[in-house]
């Protein structure tokens, strides 16, 4: 996905985003409106004028400080309101163009915390119009109005102004984009490298004692963390410079407009109040744009967070993932014939040379349970997702006797099933978790179904379907999670069935105990469902018919 | 929240020095933002008087002058405040991992390890805002807007009056505020919590969901969840902007109850417009350094919140015995049978596993076997002293003090292959004093990884090799000490769990061959047929004889 399409996505369109800018500028032009009339009002009342020529001023003074505050509050809400509206259809723009893709088209989709931090960068996005345009946009326009309403008071002390705010911006933006960039390319992976080394510290903490080696991992640690802090410094020097900059040209403003103002005092229309307000609303402006370095701060973290979403969506689906282009919509295949043929079979991941896997043959008639084996790179997991048609392959795939390219997608995933070697389970109830894979299951049929996958027990301890499973599963063990996981592909009742490697995350002792479990609770009444597993542990020879073994 | 916890000012003496530099900048400050008002009230109130650009010249340099300063002061702020933020982190940060260090494996068990380190780690990052924003604003505060009101009070004490009428409202409010958004947001956390994951969760099944044919009808759900989410936030942020709405209403009323006093004074002549100008300059800035205070108050809060998680580590450190600590001795161990007595694991004085008898003769393999959760492992650890245990061990007929003796008599390789960033051979080498690549082959050897490349680098947590790869590397490194130390008994727990059978039945023969052309006394944990049928003998751990 190219990024100015996301950016696109993130910024709210005019009508909803127009309300909190709008606000968002009264109530910095009160802040500016606040100082001027203030300094107006004391120094015209110092020529003791009847105090009627004074109200309007007086009545000004109270209704911007009233404004600024009220205003600011209400483009606060409004402005965030506007970010949270757009967030939905941001979320929902980037679900559409995950889901014909997913899993394995995403870029990188084999690192696992892929799909986390990509949630995470599409919230980050909010952040666009709250904190980048928006700010921008009301310092762009008050700069513009208070240059504007001092250029009519004195043109000299206008011009003076202007040339102090341009400067600003071109230091704040130099700043910004030297410094900070430099910064963030030197300082990001330094600190990564540092996170890294305490966590290789802390995480085998075990290990380390039993081979003496804590001294030099702290040493380790501590050079790391002084090669950090030596690039925080300098970086921070840098942007020092910048703030005093900017502190220096605001009080240039000022001092500025006190030379032109004072010769000019006693020409036409040119007083005394009004030298005041040339010389104090710089002071003013210089506030309201402070909030620019951050802005453009915030605009360096939202881009790169669209960046690294583009980069993991590609603009165009991989040919390695399969779609529904050549599928005859109305095409089923028969459960009762659900035969599985490869004939030489390879299959590539996206962005990978060289293929997964070559030349495969394999045959699962009903009632069949083979047993696929391979050290690990042999391409397990590569053939599971061939199978369920998560990655495109070369040769021939027929699936009940047709070609696999002319079944839909969905019709090929409700004949296969594939319980895969980290279940995801969501955030949910037990209930929940289950009922997706068939939504009109009764509470009966849920209960039996965990019975059967040896879960009763857990249930009664969990108290019932409501109980939660936690954070991404964080209550349950890795057995568990694989048992969940059958279970909900029991309800779905898949005529063909794809473990793999359902022991990969779970405690040595209890390996061949569970895989005993899964391969009995698979087995339908009339022993018609063909299951193939994929594992790395031996499997006892009476609960398999027939093996293939990869690499 | 405490502005300041005491402790930081305990554990982190570089903590000190930064808020006695903060003062000092602070005070500085000060001196500019009222010299800024009072040199800018002096030129604009002498030009009003018919002082012409000649005669002030003097006034406007000094008014440069200020600003010139005030610049360089932001300038030292920014570099001491960054400067100081980093050494109080690295001095809690040395301080909390030489503590974890101390506390030892044992007690990392009980804990989620990768919080801990994020606790030490990225944890700590959170203060850098406390530091370099929150606690200068804070210290100015405490000394500009005394001063500043000070200032207004001996020019005009009505204006100082309207001030310090006005300043205990702002705190006052953010309290009440505060107290307020925490019952609104506490009322719907759990609604909130399981909204905002709600979109993680959907993306991050989308795998499953595709597999289930549900993939396509979430996009109306992450739509209703995320309107959801906007509404009950919204409710919260109503309440919690109140406070921001404060801070800026009672400032600005402020200056403007300045500006319509003065300017009413003004006009019957009680006063003159030199004071009212100076004063009207100066009412603002009591107000804004507390302002930037309250903008800074959520990120510090965070700030305190992870230097509490790492005072937590501090305190357990402190509280516990030093007796956990290790000191090698020069004693070498005696060569001979590894003997038992009543040996079992203790938490404190709490007996959990054991108590067992066992013989090990030298140069023997015996394999441990037993069901799950009977606590094969925490014997390991008991032996290695990461654990208390009870009773006796005896090498070569020779009590060894567990933990207290040093570790060379022993050499072990755990569930986990805990490997490191860098390369295969430093891996294998840990710990070793002078790094021997012969040898280091020929551990590889005996682990059946002779295939992987000494010098391939790894990244973190062993990333780059395969789960079975990285449990031979884990293997070759126990196997390297045994061999460099000459440690008289090597412990390996499941060394083949993530071995396929070839692999497997390499490691076998590998293991074989070293016992023998060694003395090495073999202890494997296992629960692989393969691995039990290898030994000479083999120890089976029953639940009904283990239970204390």
């Amino acid at each position: 996905m190219r990024t100015t399409e996301i950016l696109r996505l993130a910024q709210p369109g005019a009508r909803r985003f127009a309300p909190g800018a709008l606000l968002g500028l009264l109530s910095a032009l009160c802040a500016v409106g606040l100082l001027a009339t203030s300094a107006y009002l004391i120094t015209r009342a110092a020529e003791m004028p009847p105090i009627l020529y004074l109200n309007m001023a007086i009545v000004g003074v109270r209704a911007f400080a009233l404004g600024r505050a009220g205003f600011r509050y209400a483009e606060r809400l409004a402005s965030h309101d506007a970010a949270f509206r757009t967030l939905a259809t941001l979320r929902v723009g980037i679900y559409e163009r995950l889901v014909p893709i997913a899993p394995d088209g995403l870029t990188g989709t084999r690192r696992g915390d892929l799909l986390t931090r990509l949630t995470a960068d599409v919230d980050e996005l909010q952040n666009l119009p709250l904190r980048v345009v928006q700010p921008l946009l009301v310092s762009g326009a008050v700069a513009a109005t208070s240059v504007i309403t001092v250029w009519i008071l004195l043109p000299p002390a206008g011009l003076a102004l202007l040339i102090a705010l341009v400067l600003a911006a071109l230091v704040g933006t130099a700043a910004n984009g030297l410094i900070a960039a430099r910064a963030e390319r030197s300082i990001a992976p330094l600190r990564g490298a540092f996170a890294d080394e305490v966590l290789d510290t802390v995480v085998n903490l075990d290990v380390l004692t039993a081979f003496d080696a804590t001294g030099s991992r702290l040493a380790a640690v501590e050079r790391a963390d002084a090669r950090l802090t030596r690039a925080v410094l300098s970086s921070a020097a840098g942007t020092g410079v910048a703030t005093g900059i900017l502190s220096v040209l605001a009080g240039a403003a000022s001092i500025a407009a006190l030379l032109v103002g004072i010769p000019a005092l006693g020409t036409a229309g040119f007083d005394g109040p009004v030298l005041a307000i040339i010389a104090l609303v710089p002071i003013a402006v210089f506030e309201v744009i402070s909030s620019v370095p951050l802005a453009l701060s915030a605009l360096r973290q939202v881009r790169s967070s669209a960046e690294r979403i583009g980069s993991a969506v590609p603009e165009i689906v991989p040919p390695e993932i399969p779609t529904d282009r050549a599928a005859d919509a109305r095409r089923t295949v028969d459960p009762a014939n659900a035969v599985i043929e490869l004939r030489g079979v390879s299959a590539s991941w996206p962005h990978e040379s060289s293929p997964a896997i070559r030349e495969i043959d394999l045959t699962v008639s009903p009632g069949d349970r083979i047993l696929v084996t391979g050290p690990s790179g042999s391409g397990k997991t590569t053939l599971a997702h061939v199978l369920v048609r998560f990655l495109e392959f070369e040769g021939s795939y027929r699936l009940g006797g047709v070609d696999a390219r002319s079944l839909p997608l969905a019709e090929v995933r409700r004949t296969i099933g594939l319980s895969e070697q980290t279940p995801y389970l969501f955030d949910e109830s037990i209930r929940q978790n289950l009922l997706f894979a068939r939504d009109d299951a009764s509470d009966d049929e849920l209960i039996a179904v965990l019975e059967r996958v040896g879960l009763s027990e857990w249930l009664d301890q969990r108290g019932g379907l409501d109980a939660r499973v936690g954070e991404r599963g964080s209550l349950v063990s890795g057995g568990q999670a694989q048992r969940i996981a059958l279970a909900r592909a029991l309800l779905a009742d898949f005529p063909i069935l794809v473990l793999d490697e359902p022991t990969a995350n779970v405690d040595p002792g209890r390996a061949d105990a569970l895989l005993r479990d899964l391969l009995s609770a698979s087995a339908d009444p009339d022993g018609r469902r063909a299951v193939v597993i994929i594992s790395h542990l031996p499997v006892p020879a009476e609960l398999i018919t027939a093996r293939l073994r990869l690499g | 929240m405490k502005p300041l916890d005491p402790r930081l000012l305990g554990y982190a003496r570089a903590a000190r020095a930064f808020l006695a530099a903060g003062a000092l900048i602070g005070l500085a400050q000060t001196a500019c933002i009222v010299g800024f008002a009072w040199f800018l009230s002096q030129v604009i109130v002498r030009a009003i008087d018919g002082q012409g650009l000649h005669e002030l010249a003097p006034l406007i340099a000094a008014l440069a002058g200020v600003v010139a300063a005030r610049a360089l002061l932001l300038w030292i702020a920014e570099v001491t405040s960054t400067r100081g933020a980093a050494r109080v982190k690295s001095q809690l940060r040395s301080r909390v991992l030489s503590a974890v260090t101390r506390l030892g494996p044992g007690w990392m068990a009980e804990r989620n390890a990768t919080s801990v380190a994020t606790v030490t780690g990225p944890g700590l990052d959170a203060l850098d805002t406390y530091f370099s924003r929150y606690l200068p604003q804070l210290i100015l505060t405490a000394i500009a807007t005394p001063v500043v009101v000070l200032v207004i009070f001996l020019q005009d004490w009505p204006s100082a009056l309207g001030v310090v009428l006005t300043l205990p409202i702002i705190p006052v409010f953010m309290v009440l505020i505060g107290w307020a958004t925490q019952t609104v947001q506490k009322k719907q956390w759990r609604l909130l919590n399981s909204l905002s994951t709600g979109f993680l969760d959907v993306v991050g099944g989308l795998a499953t969901l595709t597999l289930f044919g549900r993939a396509a009808r979430q996009a109306e759900r992450i739509r209703s969840v995320t309107e959801q989410y906007r509404v009950q936030t919204m409710k919260v942020l109503r309440v919690s902007f109140l406070s921001g709405f404060v801070l800026e209403l009672v400032s600005s009323l402020a200056v403007a109850v300045v500006a319509v006093s003065v300017g009413l004074r003004l006009i019957d002549g009680s006063l003159g417009l030199s004071v009212g100008l100076f004063v009207l300059l100066l009412a603002p800035e009591a107000f804004l350094p507390l302002r930037q205070v309250g903008t800074q108050f959520h990120a510090a809060a965070d700030g305190v919140a992870a230097a509490d998680d790492v005072f937590e580590i501090l305190d357990a450190e402190s509280s516990a015995a030093s007796a956990t600590a290790v000191d090698a001795t020069p004693d070498r161990p005696s060569a001979g049978a590894l003997v038992l007595t009543g040996f079992g694991a203790a938490y404190g004085d709490r007996p959990v596993i054991g108590p067992l008898d066992a013989e090990f003769p030298e140069g023997s393999f015996t394999a441990i076997t037993g069901p799950s959760g009977v606590g094969k492992s925490t014997l390991v650890a008991a032996l290695l002293g990461f654990v208390g245990h009870t009773g006796v061990v005896a090498l070569g007929g020779r009590e060894i003090e567990v933990g207290a003796t040093g570790l060379d008599w022993i050499s072990w390789c755990g569930q986990r292959s805990g490997l490191l960033a860098g390369s295969v051979f430093e891996n294998v080498t840990l710990g070793s004093r002078s790094p021997d690549r012969a040898l280091a082959a020929r551990a590889l050897a005996v682990a059946a990884a002779d295939e992987i490349d000494l010098d391939r680098m790894l990244g973190v947590a062993g990333a780059g090799l395969s789960g079975g790869q990285a449990q031979r590397v884990s293997i070759a490194r126990a196997v390297y000490r045994a061999l460099e130390r000459h440690s008289s008994v090597l412990v390996l727990d499941e060394p083949s769990s993530a071995l396929d059978e070839l692999s497997e039945a390499r490691l076998v023969e590998g293991l074989r061959a070293l016992r023998e052309s060694t003395t090495l006394t073999l202890v494997v944990v296992t629960h692989r047929e393969a691995v039990a049928r290898a030994a000479d003998s083999i120890l089976a751990l029953e639940p009904a004889a283990m239970a204390a």
